[in-house]
Parts: C-alpha cells; sequence; structure tokens
C-alpha cells in the first residue's frame, strides 16, 4: 500500500505531505521524503543515471530503504512528487499511472485561483482526489 | 482538457473589459500601476497555463527547448495558431513574433499615430498617442502569461512586447542571467 | 595516486605486519619497569622502521627493497582472540573519553553549514574516528582463519638476575607458555626464535651476563643470542632530547617521566637490536618461508595436472557433511600453507603473489564451503587489488563478497564483517566515492551494537557532506540517526553533538516535524546534561507548533515547564511565543479633551464625530495653543494627552496557536512615567524615556537588550506608586484568541510611555513584549491625527486632573416602532469636585431625538401632549433652530453641575423610519477653574437604535367630483407589524388653510378604530378650503403648528396637540426630511397621524406609548387641471305618452391650473347604449379610475406603491363602459370645446332627452383636455409631472324621471 505522498516545491519546500497510515510515522515519513530529495538531484543533475529516457518527468525507483520504497517524479516546473510505499514488486506501469493522475490532480489544484504559488496545499478537494487516487493505485493501469 | 471550450468573444471582451477597467477605474491616476497589475494577472495565468501544458512531456533541458514549448505548444493551446518566427541573439534573448496575434485582431490603430510607437517596451512609450497605448496596455497580459510561463518554467525573465504595425505582434523576451 | 599514501594504505601498513610473540619473564618486566615502561612499551618505539632498506627477492628471484616495515610486538598471553565483553569495554570507554573534550563547545551556537562543509574532511578524518575504527579492528584479531596474526618470530627474553638463565629459556618450551592457537594447530609452533638476554646495569657489571650469553650462544646457536643492557643511566639523568615515549599512551603511571633510567647507550642498543632482529631474522625468515612454501604450492597446485586431481578431491571430499564453519584447516593443511604463503607476500609487499594465492585459495574455500575463510580471502584480495592500484571493480566485488559472506556466518563472522566493512569504506573513500562509502557505513551499523552504529551513522553523515554535490539532506537524516543511538547507548554528549550538526540542514526551511524534532531532544538532552538555559533555547523554538499533533504539543509543552521548573528562577522570555500577540490588534483608548460614554462610542470614526462636533468646540489649534503655552514646548510635541487619574485602556488581542489549552495570569503593561517634579528618579525616568525613544526610532535592537530594557522598567512600575496597573488573567482554549483588556492610571503629571506588555504562562515563564516594532502597521483610535514619528502613540502627556462628565440616557429602548414616541432621559453624573458650566449638546438625528424642556421631566406622558384649554405656544428656542440635518442644543446658561452632582434632561425619542438607526450625541462643557491645562472637554454617547416598521400610512387626494375645491383624502393605513395592534386616535391635518373633516361627516372616520397586526384599513376624508380670513401667513404656521384635527372614534375622546413639542418639532424635521425626497411644491399640505398600541388602551401599568406618523408633501395639485360640475334637476315628473323629455344640465368646468385649458366634451351619439342602475358597481370609483392611472396619486415617502395598489384593488370594480348603449341622448351638439382661462371657471350649457322613466345614470361623456402651454418651455420644466393633455370620463350624475300621471 501507499504510505505516504508528498508534493515539494521547487525550492524543496514541502507544499503537501499526506501519510495514509494509522501509526504516528510522520516524522519518519518526512524524513524519507527529505532524504530522497538528494537522490531526485542527484538524479536530475547527473542525467546519465536518470531514468529510461532522458528528462523523464517520472524519475524511478528513488531508493529502496530497509522497508519502503520510494519514487519519485519532477514535473517541469520544478516541483517533485514523491511516493513512499510498502509493497515490494510495484509494476512500474502503475506508478507511472498513479503519478500521471496526481499530476492532474496537483494542476487543478494550483489552477484554484485561491492558492497562492508556493504556499501549501490546503484544498480540501484535493485531499480527497489524492486519496481516492492512492486508493485505487496498482489495481488497474487504465486511467 | 480536451472537449472544453471557450467562446473566444468572451475571452476577446474580457480581456478588453479588464484593461479598460484597470486603466481607467481602479488606476486610472498612473498608467504604470495599471500596467502592472494586469501584467500580475497575466503572470499568474502564465504560471497556471504552464503547469497545466507541460504535463505528459519530458521536462526541458536547456531554455531554448522551453522558448520552443511556448512558441508551438503553449502558444497553439492559447491561439490555436502557433508563433509565426523565433529570432533570437543566443545570449538569452528571444523575440516571438505573431504576425495575427488574436487579441489585436478586433483593434485597429491609424498608422500615422502607430509609426510613433518606435519603442519596443510599451512600459516606457508613455508619451505616444492615447490610443496606441491603450492598445499596448492590452499587451501586458500576454506578456505576464509568457513571463509566469517561463518563471514556472525555472527560466526567470522580463517579457516586453511590441506591436508597431498591427494585428502583428512581437514579443521580447529577457532571460535574467 | 599511491594506495600506500591514501589512509587505507596507511592503516594495510600498520595493521598487516609480522606479529613477534614476546615470552619473557617476570624479573625482565621488573627491570622495565623502573622507567615506568613494560618491555613491550619500551622498545615498541623502535619496533617499525621507515628508514630501513633491506634487499628482498620474491619468489620468481625479483630483487626489490623494503625501506618501510613494522613489527607488531605482543606477550604471548595476549595472543588470542580478545573476548567480547572487554572490547565492548573498551570501545565505550574510548567513544565515552572522546565526548569528554567536546563538552566545552556544547554551548556554543551550533555550527553553520558552510563551516560543516569547510571542516567535513578534518571531521571525516578526526581522530575520534580514527581511534574508534582501529579498536574496531583490533576487536576482530587472532582469528585463527586469517594468517597474518600468527606470530612470525617469538623473542625470549630472560632477565641476567634469572638463576640460571639459559634453563629458562628452556623452560619457556616445556612449561606450556604457548598460546592456545599454536597449540590446538590453527597456528604453526615452529616459528623463528631469538635469545634476549636483559641486563640491567643496576644490578651491577655485566661479566655474568655475558658469560650467559656465550653460554646461550653454545645451546641456541650464535645468530640467535643477544644481550641488552638497559638502566645505564645514573639517578635519572637523560642525556637524550625527544622522548620517544611520549606518543606511547598514557595508561603508564604518569608523573614519573618515562625511559628516565635509559641513557643513550641503550636506546642505540634497543634500537640495533631491533634493527637486527627484523632485518637479519624476520625479514629474511619470511622471505625464505615464501620461496619454500611457494615450490610447495606451485608443486601440487599449480600446473593443469594439479588443477584437475584437486577438483576431483574436493568433489569427494563434499559429501562429507561439513561442519558449520566449513572443515577444520591445521596449520599443515595445504590450504593453509597457502593462505600463510599470501600474507607473508602480503607483509613483504609481494602483492602479485599474495593476489595469485589467494585466488587460488578462495576458489578451494568456496568449493569446501568454508565460507569464513572464503571471505577472509575474500577481503585480503580485495585489499591486495587496492594496493596493487587495480581493477577497482574486482576490489569492490570482492569486499561485497566477502561482507556478504560475513554477514551469513551470523555472530562468528560479524565482528569480521565490520572490519572488512571499514576496510571497504576507507577504500572507497580513498577512490573519492563517498556517497558509496556512506552506504557501506549504513550497512555495517545495521549489523552492530547501537554504540558502534552510533559510530558509523556518523561517518556515514559525513561521508555524505564529502560526497560530491555534498548530499546535506542525507548528511542531516544520518546524522539525527546517529544522534538517536548515540542517546540510546546513553553517550549524551555525542547525541547532542550530532544532532546540533544536523540542525543546520534542517534550519530555516520549512520541514516542521523534523525540526520540531531535533530541537526538542536537543533540549530535552541540554536538560539531561543540566544545561537548562541552551535547553529552553531550543525548547522555545518548538512551543509554538500548531501544526503538531496535540499528543505532541503536550508533550513539548510539559517537558518545556519541567525545564523551567528545572531552571529554578521564573524564566523571562522575550517575545514569548505563547499565547501569540497579534499587534495590528491593539488598540488605545484615551481620553484627552473627547470623553467617552461608552465603548460603543470608542468605536465610532472619529471623522464622524469630528464633523459632528465641528461648530460645538472651538477649532483644534487654539485649544492646543492655550494648553501648550504652559507647558514647556518641546516636551509636549506629538505626543498624546491625558489626564491623571483617568486610565489609559490598551486592547490587545492573544492568540492560542496550539490545541492545548494555556493558562496566562497577571497580564499588565509596562509603562514608564517620569515626573515633572525635580526628583532624582524622575531623571531616570526622563533618561529611560528619552533612550527607549532613541531605541524605538533606530529599530535596531537585540532581544536581549530589549529585554533588560523592559524588565527594568517593569521593576521600576511595580515599585513606585505613580501609575495603576490592571491585571488580567485568562485561559485560552485550544486555537481560541481572546481580547484583553489592559488599563494603566498615571496618578502624577509628567509624561507617561507605555513600552510594552508582560504576563505569566502558566505560573511559571514571564513573557515580555515590547510595543514599539509594530506601530507603523497599527491604527490607533482617538488619535487626533497621525503623527510623524510613530512611537508618540504610546507617549503621553499625563496633565493634572479635571472634571469628567459621565453620561448615559436612562431608559433608551435598543428596538421600537416606526413612528413609536417616548421620553427618555439624559443623564449626566459628575464624578470630580469642580463644577463645569455651560454645556452643549449636538445630536446627529434630530428626526429621532430631540431635546426637550426642562419641565417635561416631571410632566406625565402622554398627556402631557393632550390638548389644554390655553394653548399657549412654546416654540421659543424651536423658532431660534435652524433646521439641519444635526442640532446644536445649548443648555440654558444657568445650568451648572456641581462636583459629584447628577444632572438630568428629558429627550423626546421618535422613531421616525425603519431600520438601524445609529444616534450620536457629543455634549460640551467647560471647566470652572480655567488654570487647567483644558479647558473645555466633551462627552461622547453613541446608541444604536432599531427600528421596525409599524404603521404605514399614504395618503392620496383627489378632487371631489361633486364640490369644487373640496377634495377627498384617502387615507390608507397599513399595519405591518407583526405582533402589533394600534389603536389609531387622530388624524391631524397642519396648516390653517384648509380644514378637514371625517367622511361621512358624522365624526367617526371609519368603520373600526382598531387596526390588527397585518391589517390595512383605508379611510376617507374631506378637505375643505376655509376663508382665508381665520389663517395666518404661512411661515408663521410653520413655526406652531395650527390645525384641524379628526379624532378617529367617537369615544377617543382627548386630541393631542400636534402644535407642541416635541410633535411639532418633530413633524418640522419629517417635513425637512421627506422634503428632501421630492422637490417642494407650493400648495402642499401635511397630515399627522396618532395611534396607540393596543394593549396600552386599558392597561396603565406599561409606560403608555404614542405614535405618530407624519405624511407630509401630500399634493393637492391634482394632474387634472379641471374639475366640473353638473347642475340641474335631479328628480321630475314627466308625461312620456305625450312626448319624449327633454332637460337641461349646466355643467360648470373649473380650471385650477395657471395655464389656458381647452375642454371638448364629447357626448355620444345615439348609437349609445343603455346604462341602467346595473353598473352601479362602478358609482363611487368611476370617477377616480378614469382617465389614466399613472402618477394619479402622489408618492409621499412613507407610501409605497404596491401595497396601495392592491388596497385599491380591493376596491375597484370595473370602469363604467362607455359603448353601453343609454336610453338617452345627449341632444346638444356632440363635441363642444371650450376654453377656460388659468384658475377661472365657465358654464356650458347641456341637453339630454329621456324616452321613458326610470332612473338614469348620466355618465356616458367624456371630456378631453389640454394645456394650452406658452411657447416658453420653463412652465413645462417647472413642473414635469404634471400631462398636457387627457380624456376624463364623465361624473355619474343620477336623474330619475316619473311617469306623471
Amino acid at each position: 500500500m501507499i504510505v505516504c505522498i508528498a508534493v515539494v516545491g521547487h525550492q524543496n519546500n514541502p507544499l503537501y505531505l499526506q501519510s495514509f497510515t494509522e501509526a504516528d510515522d510522520a516524522l519518519k515519513l518526512h524524513h524519507i521524503v527529505h532524504c530522497s530529495l538528494d537522490v531526485i538531484d542527484e538524479r536530475v543533475n547527473n542525467p546519465k543515471k536518470t531514468g529510461p529516457t532522458l528528462n523523464e518527468t517520472f524519475l524511478g525507483l528513488l531508493y529502496p530503504t530497509e522497508n519502503y520504497k520510494v519514487y519519485g517524479y519532477l514535473t517541469n516546473t520544478k516541483v517533485k512528487f514523491i511516493l513512499v510505499t510498502t509493497d515490494l514488486d510495484v509494476r512500474d506501469a502503475d506508478v507511472r499511472n498513479f503519478f500521471r493522475r496526481f499530476h492532474s490532480a496537483y494542476v487543478d489544484a494550483v489552477s484554484n485561483p485561491f492558492h497562492v504559488p508556493g504556499k501549501k496545499i490546503t484544498s480540501r478537494t484535493f485531499a480527497e482526489r489524492v486519496s481516492t487516487i492512492v486508493k485505487s493505485f496498482g489495481l488497474s493501469t487504465a486511467v | 482538457m480536451v472537449g472544453r471550450e471557450v467562446s473566444e468573444s468572451c475571452v476577446d471582451s474580457m480581456i478588453i473589459e479588464m484593461v479598460s477597467s484597470y486603466c481607467d477605474r481602479f488606476c486610472s491616476a498612473k498608467p504604470e500601476l495599471a500596467a502592472r497589475r494586469i501584467e500580475a494577472i497575466g503572470y499568474q495565468v502564465g504560471l497556471q497555463l504552464s503547469e497545466r501544458y507541460t504535463m505528459e512531456r519530458p521536462r526541458f533541458s536547456d531554455h531554448l527547448e522551453a522558448i520552443k514549448f511556448i512558441c508551438k505548444d503553449f502558444w497553439s493551446e492559447l491561439f490555436k495558431k502557433q508563433i509565426d518566427n523565433l529570432k533570437t541573439n543566443h545570449r538569452g534573448t528571444f523575440v516571438l513574433q505573431d504576425n495575427r496575434f488574436r487579441w489585436l485582431t478586433r483593434m485597429s490603430i491609424d498608422p500615422s499615430e502607430t509609426n510613433a510607437n518606435t519603442s519596443d517596451d510599451p512600459s516606457v512609450a508613455t508619451t505616444e498617442s492615447k490610443s496606441a497605448q491603450s492598445a499596448s496596455m492590452h499587451l501586458y497580459f500576454p506578456c505576464g502569461i509568457i513571463r509566469g510561463a517561463l518563471t514556472n518554467l525555472g527560466i526567470p525573465c522580463a517579457v516586453s512586447a511590441d506591436m508597431s504595425n498591427l494585428p502583428a505582434c512581437s514579443f521580447v523576451v529577457r532571460i535574467k542571467a | 595516486m599511491d594506495p600506500t599514501s591514501s589512509n587505507l594504505g596507511k592503516m594495510l601498513l600498520e595493521e598487516i605486519t609480522p606479529v613477534v610473540m614476546i615470552l619473557r619473564t617476570p624479573l625482565v618486566e621488573e627491570s622495565c619497569r623502573k622507567n615506568g615502561l613494560s618491555f613491550i612499551q619500551m622498545i615498541q618505539p623502535f619496533s617499525n622502521f621507515n628508514n630501513i632498506d633491506v634487499p628482498v627477492r620474491t619468489a620468481s628471484d625479483q630483487p626489490y627493497r623494503l625501506h618501510q616495515f613494522k613489527l607488531r610486538l605482543h606477550y604471548a598471553s595476549d595472543i588470542c582472540q580478545p573476548n567480547v565483553e572487554a572490547a565492548e569495554e573498551h570501545l565505550k570507554e574510548v567513544v565515552t573519553r572522546a565526548s569528554d573534550n567536546d563538552l566545552t563547545d556544547l554551548n556554543s551556537d551550533p555550527p553553520q553549514l558552510e563551516s560543516l562543509l569547510r571542516s567535513a574532511e578534518s571531521e571525516s578524518q578526526s581522530s575520534r574516528f580514527q581511534i574508534f575504527n582501529k579498536e574496531l579492528i583490533r576487536a576482530s584479531s587472532f582469528s585463527e582463519h586469517e594468517a597474518f596474526d600468527h606470530p612470525v618470530a617469538c623473542l625470549l627474553v630472560v632477565s641476567s638476575k634469572d638463576d640460571r638463565p639459559v634453563n629458562k629459556f628452556v623452560d619457556f618450551f616445556n612449561t606450556n607458555q604457548f598460546p592456545s592457537l599454536l597449540n590446538n594447530g590453527a597456528m604453526d609452533p615452529k616459528i623463528l626464535k631469538y635469545y634476549l638476554l636483559i641486563h640491567d646495569n643496576q644490578d651491577g657489571t655485566s661479566e655474568n651476563a655475558t658469560n650467559v650469553v656465550s653460554e646461550m650462544r653454545g645451546t641456541f646457536g650464535a645468530s640467535d643470542c643477544r644481550m641488552l643492557c638497559i638502566n645505564s643511566a645514573e639517578n635519572g639523568s637523560k642525556d637524550w632530547q625527544d622522548n620517544p615515549w611520549s606518543a606511547c599512551n598514557s595508561d603508564a603511571l604518569l608523573g614519573q617521566d618515562l625511559g628516565c633510567f635509559l641513557n643513550m647507550d641503550d636506546l642505540d642498543e634497543i634500537k640495533d637490536l631491533m634493527q637486527e632482529l627484523s632485518s637479519k631474522h624476520i625479514i629474511p625468515h619470511m622471505e625464505q618461508k615464501v620461496r619454500v612454501l611457494n615450490q610447495q604450492v606451485s608443486a601440487t597446485r599449480k600446473g593443469f595436472r594439479n588443477q584437475i586431481k584437486n577438483l576431483w578431491w574436493r568433489k569427494g571430499k563434499e559429501d562429507t557433511p561439513d561442519a558449520p564453519t566449513g572443515t577444520m584447516y591445521t596449520f599443515s593443511s595445504i590450504e593453509s600453507q597457502i593462505r600463510v604463503l599470501g600474507d607473508y607476500a602480503f607483509m613483504l609487499r609481494d602483492y602479485e603473489l599474495a593476489l595469485s594465492n589467494y585466488r587460488l585459495l578462495s576458489t578451494d574455500y568456496k568449493l569446501d564451503k568454508a565460507w569464513k575463510r572464503y571471505a577472509g580471502v575474500q577481503e585480503m584480495m580485495a585489499l591486495t587489488y587496492f594496493m596493487l592500484d587495480q581493477s577497482r571493480k574486482d576490489a569492490e566485488y570482492c569486499m561485497e563478497n566477502s561482507f556478504s559472506t560475513y554477514l551469513k556466518l551470523g555472530s562468528s563472522g560479524q565482528r569480521n564483517a565490520t572490519r572488512c566493512g571499514l576496510w571497504w569504506t576507507e577504500m572507497l573513500k580513498a577512490r573519492d566515492q563517498y556517497k558509496e562509502a556512506a552506504s557501506v557505513y549504513f550497512r555495517i551499523s545495521n549489523e552492530e551494537p547501537s554504540l558502534h552504529a552510533a559510530v558509523m551513522l556518523e561517518q556515514a553523515s559525513y561521508c555524505y557532506l564529502l560526497s560530491k554535490p555534498p548530499m546535506l539532506r542525507k548528511y542531516g537524516f544520518h546524522l539525527v540517526l546517529s544522534g538517536n543511538r548515540y542517546y540510546i547507548s546513553d553517550q549524551r554528549k555525542h547525541a547532542i553533538r550530532a544532532y546540533r550538526s544536523a540542525l543546520s540542514v534542517y534550519k530555516g526551511n520549512a520541514w516542521r516535524y523534523i525540526n520540531d524534532h531535533v530541537h526538542y531532544h536537543i533540549g530535552k538532552w541540554y536538560a539531561v546534561l543540566g544545561i537548562h538555559e541552551t535547553a529552553i533555547k531550543h525548547m522555545m523554538l518548538v512551543l509554538a507548533c500548531g501544526h503538531q499533533s496535540i499528543a505532541t504539543q503536550e508533550l513539548f509543552f510539559r517537558d518545556f515547564l519541567q525545564i523551567v521548573q528545572k531552571l529554578g528562577k521564573t524564566f523571562e522570555v522575550f517575545r514569548l511565543q505563547l499565547p501569540v500577540i497579534s499587534m495590528p490588534s491593539l488598540k488605545v483608548i484615551f481620553e484627552d479633551h473627547r470623553t467617552y460614554a461608552s465603548s460603543a462610542a470608542v468605536d465610532v470614526k472619529e471623522s464622524l464625530w469630528k464633523s459632528l462636533e465641528e461648530d460645538l468646540v472651538p477649532s483644534i489649534p487654539i485649544m492646543r495653543t492655550n494648553w501648550l503655552e504652559s507647558q514647556p514646548k518641546k516636551k509636549y510635541k506629538d505626543s498624546n494627552i491625558c489626564v491623571a487619574g483617568e486610565a489609559i485602556k490598551v486592547d490587545l488581542e492573544f492568540k492560542n496557536p496550539l490545541k492545548i489549552s494555556l493558562s496566562v495570569s497577571g497580564v499588565s503593561l509596562i509603562c514608564q512615567l517620569s515626573e515633572k517634579t525635580d526628583s532624582v528618579d524622575s531623571e531616570v525616568g526622563d533618561q529611560h524615556a528619552t533612550d527607549v525613544d532613541g531605541h524605538l526610532s533606530t529599530s535596531v535592537l537585540q532581544n536581549d537588550l530589549e529585554l533588560k530594557k523592559l524588565k527594568s522598567s517593569w521593576e521600576l512600575n511595580s515599585c513606585n506608586s505613580s501609575i495603576v496597573l490592571s491585571e488580567v488573567d485568562f485561559t485560552l482554549g485550544g486555537c481560541e484568541k481572546t481580547k484583553v483588556h489592559l488599563a494603566v492610571t498615571p496618578q502624577l503629571e509628567g509624561v507617561l510611555n507605555i513600552v510594552g506588555v508582560r504576563w505569566k504562562l502558566s505560573g511559571s515563564t514571564v513573557g515580555y513584549h515590547n510595543f514599539d516594532a509594530i506601530l507603523e502597521k497599527k491604527r490607533v483610535k482617538g488619535k487626533r491625527r497621525t503623527r510623524k514619528s510613530p512611537s508618540s502613540n504610546l507617549k503621553f502627556t499625563v496633565i493634572k486632573s479635571l472634571p469628567k462628565l459621565e453620561g448615559s440616557i436612562i431608559n433608551m429602548p435598543e428596538r421600537a416602532y416606526a413612528g413609536e414616541l417616548r421620553l427618555v432621559v439624559l443623564e449626566l453624573r459628575n464624578q470630580s469636585k469642580y463644577p463645569v458650566k455651560n454645556l452643549k449638546m449636538k445630536i446627529s438625528h434630530p428626526r429621532f431625538l430631540y431635546p426637550g424642556s426642562f419641565e417635561d421631566i416631571e410632566a406625565k406622558f402622554p398627556s402631557c401632549l393632550e390638548k389644554q384649554i390655553d394653548c399657549k405656544l412654546k416654540g421659543l428656542h424651536a423658532s431660534s433652530i435652524q433646521l439641519s440635518s444635526n442640532l446644536l442644543f445649548s443648555f440654558p446658561e444657568d445650568v451648572t453641575i456641581q462636583g459629584g452632582t447628577t444632572f438630568s434632561w428629558p429627550l423626546w425619542l421618535r422613531a421616525a423610519s425603519p431600520g438601524s438607526i445609529p444616534l450620536y450625541i457629543s455634549i460640551y462643557y467647560e471647566m470652572e477653574n480655567v488654570s487647567s491645562d483644558m479647558r473645555y472637554r466633551t462627552l461622547r454617547i453613541h446608541y444604536n437604535i432599531e427600528v421596525l416598521p409599524s404603521l404605514d400610512v399614504s395618503v392620496q387626494i383627489n378632487p371631489s367630483p361633486s364640490r369644487l375645491s373640496e377634495f377627498l383624502v384617502r387615507m390608507d393605513i397599513v399595519n405591518k407589524t407583526g405582533s402589533e395592534s394600534f389603536q389609531l386616535k387622530q388624524l391631524s391635518f397642519v396648516g390653517c388653510e384648509w380644514e378637514i373633516s371625517s367622511l361621512p361627516p358624522n365624526g367617526t372616520a371609519c368603520t373600526s378604530q382598531l387596526l390588527i397586526a397585518g391589517q390595512a384599513l383605508s379611510s376617507f376624508f374631506k378637505l375643505k378650503k376655509c376663508d382665508k380670513s381665520t389663517c395666518e401667513p404661512t411661515t408663521s404656521s410653520l413655526s406652531t403648528l395650527v390645525g384641524s384635527d379628526v379624532s378617529f372614534g367617537p369615544e377617543a375622546g382627548v386630541l393631542f396637540d400636534i402644535s407642541r413639542t416635541p410633535l411639532a418639532d418633530f413633524h418640522r424635521y419629517e417635513r425637512l426630511h421627506q422634503e428632501k425626497a421630492e422637490e417642494g411644491d407650493p400648495s402642499n399640505i401635511d397630515f399627522i397621524l396618532i395611534a396607540q398600541p393596543q394593549e396600552s388602551i386599558g392597561g396603565s401599568s406599561a409606560p403608555a406609548r404614542l405614535f405618530c406618523h407624519h405624511a407630509c408633501h401630500c399634493s393637492i395639485a391634482s394632474q387634472i387641471p379641471i374639475s366640473w360640475r353638473m347642475d340641474g334637476p335631479q328628480a321630475l315628473h314627466h308625461d312620456f305618452s305625450s312626448s319624449f323629455c327633454e332637460i337641461g344640465l349646466c355643467m360648470t368646468i373649473h380650471n385650477s391650473s395657471d395655464y389656458v385649458v381647452s375642454v371638448r366634451i364629447h357626448t355620444p351619439g345615439p348609437q349609445s347604449s343603455t346604462g341602467q342602475l346595473s353598473d352601479a358597481t362602478g358609482i363611487a370609483q368611476s370617477p377616480r379610475l378614469a382617465g389614466n392611472q399613472e402618477g394619479w396619486y402622489d408618492v409621499s415617502l412613507v407610501n409605497d406603491i404596491k401595497v396601495t395598489s392592491d388596497v385599491m384593488g380591493t376596491l375597484s370594480g370595473k370602469p363604467a363602459s362607455l359603448d353601453s348603449t343609454a336610453p338617452y341622448i345627449w341632444s346638444a351638439s356632440s363635441s363642444t370645446k371650450i376654453e377656460v382661462g388659468p384658475m377661472s371657471s365657465t358654464k356650458v350649457p347641456l341637453q339630454v332627452s329621456l324616452f321613458s322613466p326610470g332612473t338614469y345614470n348620466l355618465s356616458n361623456y367624456n371630456l378631453h383636455w389640454s394645456l394650452l402651454l406658452p411657447s416658453n418651455k420653463d412652465g413645462l420644466d417647472r413642473d414635469q409631472v404634471r400631462q398636457t393633455s387627457g380624456t376624463i370620463q364623465g361624473h355619474s350624475y343620477y336623474l330619475t324621471v316619473l311617469q306623471s300621471p
């Protein structure tokens, strides 16, 4: 299952971080997300290590921690999506699909005129939409 | 975004209304303030549009790619046509020319007056004739859009517009080093 | 780069070197001890050589030379695997020692990021880690599965004091002094031996010793024996400079200087002893052994045949079940031989040879599943690869391989795994692969106990810092992890250090959770260490954590309080974050010459008061000068005025950012009052005030300095009695905000400065907050005008105490019904002892509120308004008042309010129009004693009254159809209230040129005078012009309202006198008000409807209420300029048998307009139809409904069209139809056209012919009229509303004709 999903702005400031676990491990997840930023930077700065195709928004598996898998996604606008999951075998397609849907959700959220660019995303609609996307994660590759 | 449509005339009249209300009502006293306001609105719009239109595409590796994106996809999303001509001096200045800029097609200016408008930057062209100035007011919005989009793509820049012969219009993008 | 110069290379050259086992007798030790050294310590410094030059040959006879060499010396007793616990203890002790010496910098500020980046290199290489790693590696020495720890040589030492030393040597062998490893066959017992005789020169001369040596030479062989003389120096006079033992570890007993009895010769002797030992014996021996072994190996294993054989042989061995650690190999086994060969080669730097052998060996072990040995070999292979500086890939592969293999072995391999890992990381570091190194550290840390893990993680973090580009976040993360581990294995100082350096990463950015966590723990640990100030500093940072969960917030808060308690004294914080003060909410209320009756009055905009007071008070500059001139000018420029003994109120909003509730106590202002009297403290205060000002102007302030200032002035406050401060306690629930009203009352004159606010959080922590920082942004109410320097808003000039009025309006209702009239009393109290005089009052809405006359107070309401027989007019002050939107009322001259007395004055309140109406009253008064700084003050009273709609009166006036110059007044009254029902009392008509009378004339105006809620009622009156003689000029009729009244219903006996104040005055204002709505018309008339609510009739208990509704400017000038009357017979007899009947009628047409009107009377021809009584429905209405409707009735304010129209709808029937054919014929010309001059009337003869008896309604004619306007249009412009032409249906005129007998 997906443990945590995070949106990080282009100044590496957290815009949205939602954990989907009962346990109170917000701190750990924050740390994980925070660290994964390093990996993203690394991936982006020396592109020879980046994902399948050059400059693809989907960055693939960032790094496996002891019991999590962290996937990354970097939009054209230098906004980072970070997905932390506990699934051991994750189909790449699923993750891509997830990120695609999440991205559109994000775009709608920031298109909200009441959203201040670069500030935390507080829209409730966005939260609901995200949770539905998360629930449907891995169930089907269809959009 | 597919299938979603909006009446052009609505958009046109809305922009015109926006410009006029800022110029005449809100800050009629100082036009440069009005210009800044309008530009800011455009900036916001560009910010959001760029978010939307850059979905599903790989990141741009350099500035030129981003500019090209603006000229091609972004422009055709906005105006159903591409920028007609793109020039650059390879030192961070790009000139985007649109031979028939949609938002100016409804506008006509006495050519004798527009000849006076040699300055390529509307913000300093305060001495020119009233009509030309008001027309140039309508260009702050697209300028803002371009700036917002590029800034959001990580390219801080300054955008100015030049409308020496309507309805052709060229936008000058200066990328801040 | 040269691997040997790298860190790892150095380590290897130190660690993987030949071991010399030492056996010695106790006497040897004893004689060494004299120097405070053990034997090994004594010779250790001379056992590594940097400048020897020993020729060596490889197995394949390549000559090369060794320049560097080192021997590791170990007592035989030490040659065994160190036991785990001891090792643990040792390591822990090492770490603790490291932590002790950096306690000092714990008190300094946390390091900055750039400084960290700069010092990263040195940090990661810091001795801490070096020592720890070395110790950790040592912990896994002397394992049987690898050979480089096996002793190469054995040094047997006997003292010359031993009796029969030679036998001692022999005893070493007989008595089993060898370590177990040699005996159990893991190591080769037949090793090179070297015999040494120690002679202590303090025990006399050495002949004896020399004999022994010669004897030894005899027995053990000449070359392997040697004598060493020590302690030749007398009484510790050293003749050598640099102490070789200074580097030597400090566990030798200090104080006594090491090696004091050794002189130069001794040192030289030791030196060349070791020289000889290494270069003449050990190295050649090893070289020799390498050669021999190599031949063996190549004989048995090299070559194709051997390979096959070996392979087959191993296969054979497969099926034998093997021990988990693999099969037990003795030193004699070929594998061990190869291993020894490899290690020797390694130690002799013949890496190729070593590598080839290791390769060979690793395959064997792999086949044998001897995993530990396999791992060991792999490890060595990696190292050799490194030393050869070739094929990094292989090196890493081997390392990985060996590391994982060791881990697979579990506990038995764990130590080695760690060692391997450390070497691996060193290797990676040497190749600048810091990231990989870090991950290896991380892997090690997973296997190790928490303390080791902590050190490993810390090293990992530094690796991340060193990697290009530095991975700061991982650096921080690993530091946090290691900090945790340190804390678990209670190394708090290390933990704090780790966290502190992690801070630099998280500082400033938005990752609040992490930030809070780090700060919180640092704080806690500091507290544990007893460094409370720093602890609190960190705790403060996490206090305002609204984003955390409630539990976390409670935790943070509780721990914070605990630490504060531990601190002992009350902790004082500048700008404490709990609770948050919202500075924009700061509001200062002070009263200089303006005083406020209520807080409501304060909130009213100053500009509004000003406009109200402008002609009430003398203009401000005058006032200012006359109080300024009495003072030295400089002191009071742009500072506010307040009066001694009167409180200055400050409203401030506190907000609780947390979800838990906070208890705040003792909130009070901090002020500075500097008195004008030349006392000592005044200087202090003054200088305080000034330098505070200086501070404020230059708004750069260090917090602690500011805090000190606030504290000092706070103490000043609490001690001196000249300032009275209010204290507030309150409790804030989660996320609540509350407005706190603070007050300061200066008792003496001087300069008062409100500096800040101070409060106590849950009894232990005191928060200070100064006001200056935000003054630019905030609005101060009651400010006289915007100042240049913001600080002056909180700076007051206290002048000596003055009388002050407090006022209120007794029994002022919150809500009333429109038109309600009542008597309220304005009450003014003068608390001071001085009297105040010549009061004036300004009222914003005289339409609602009107000052009565003094005797109205005891007057009984409403009976006082009833008509007396003698109605003497009291309009004296009323006449003087010019009508304006607001009213200035000056109390009688003799009115003065003595000190301590209360003064009351009646006011009339009338709720004029519905809505929520703000009433502003400003009362001006002057002091008796002019000597004071202020000559006058104003009292501002503000009330809000909500007026509900009640009766809705609309009036229509039409010319009466029957009589000229007579009008029908129709009044529609709608009761719009929900519940109230009204008793209509009277309708008064204002003005004297008309007279009103009810219709029908028998007194009662309408059927019922009671109007239930929601009901509508319309009643009719007649308006008749009375002759001019009794009438006065209109001007006076305006001032005193004489008029005619009509009472509803018979039993409403008494009539109210509308000419009395207040009715008259209110009416005047109504006129004024309604006049604003529509342009005046000369011939306008006003009505006043007086009603009383139903319940007040019987019950006298409730205060009698009176309603008066004014309908003003009801225009009689109707739209139709003409009116006419039919004159003729009403009933007559006629004999229809003889002939039809002709009747002459006369129509009198009157033109009420001032233009000529042309009228055409059109009477329908014979084709016109029957008009029977059937159309009697049309009777009453037809005149009104005929013609065109719009603009017919006059639109007065109180009248809204919808209601009236549907009132009419109830009454209206269909108009009399014109085309109904009448049984009579107008027998004059079908249409006659005449012109009527302005204000004149003409008569027109008409004739009608009838054919049968009956009653006829001769209404089926119509008049068409049109104004003949003069050419200039202005006449038309004046009254646009009039129309210029129209057609009117004829009035009904009934004619009854009877058949004459």
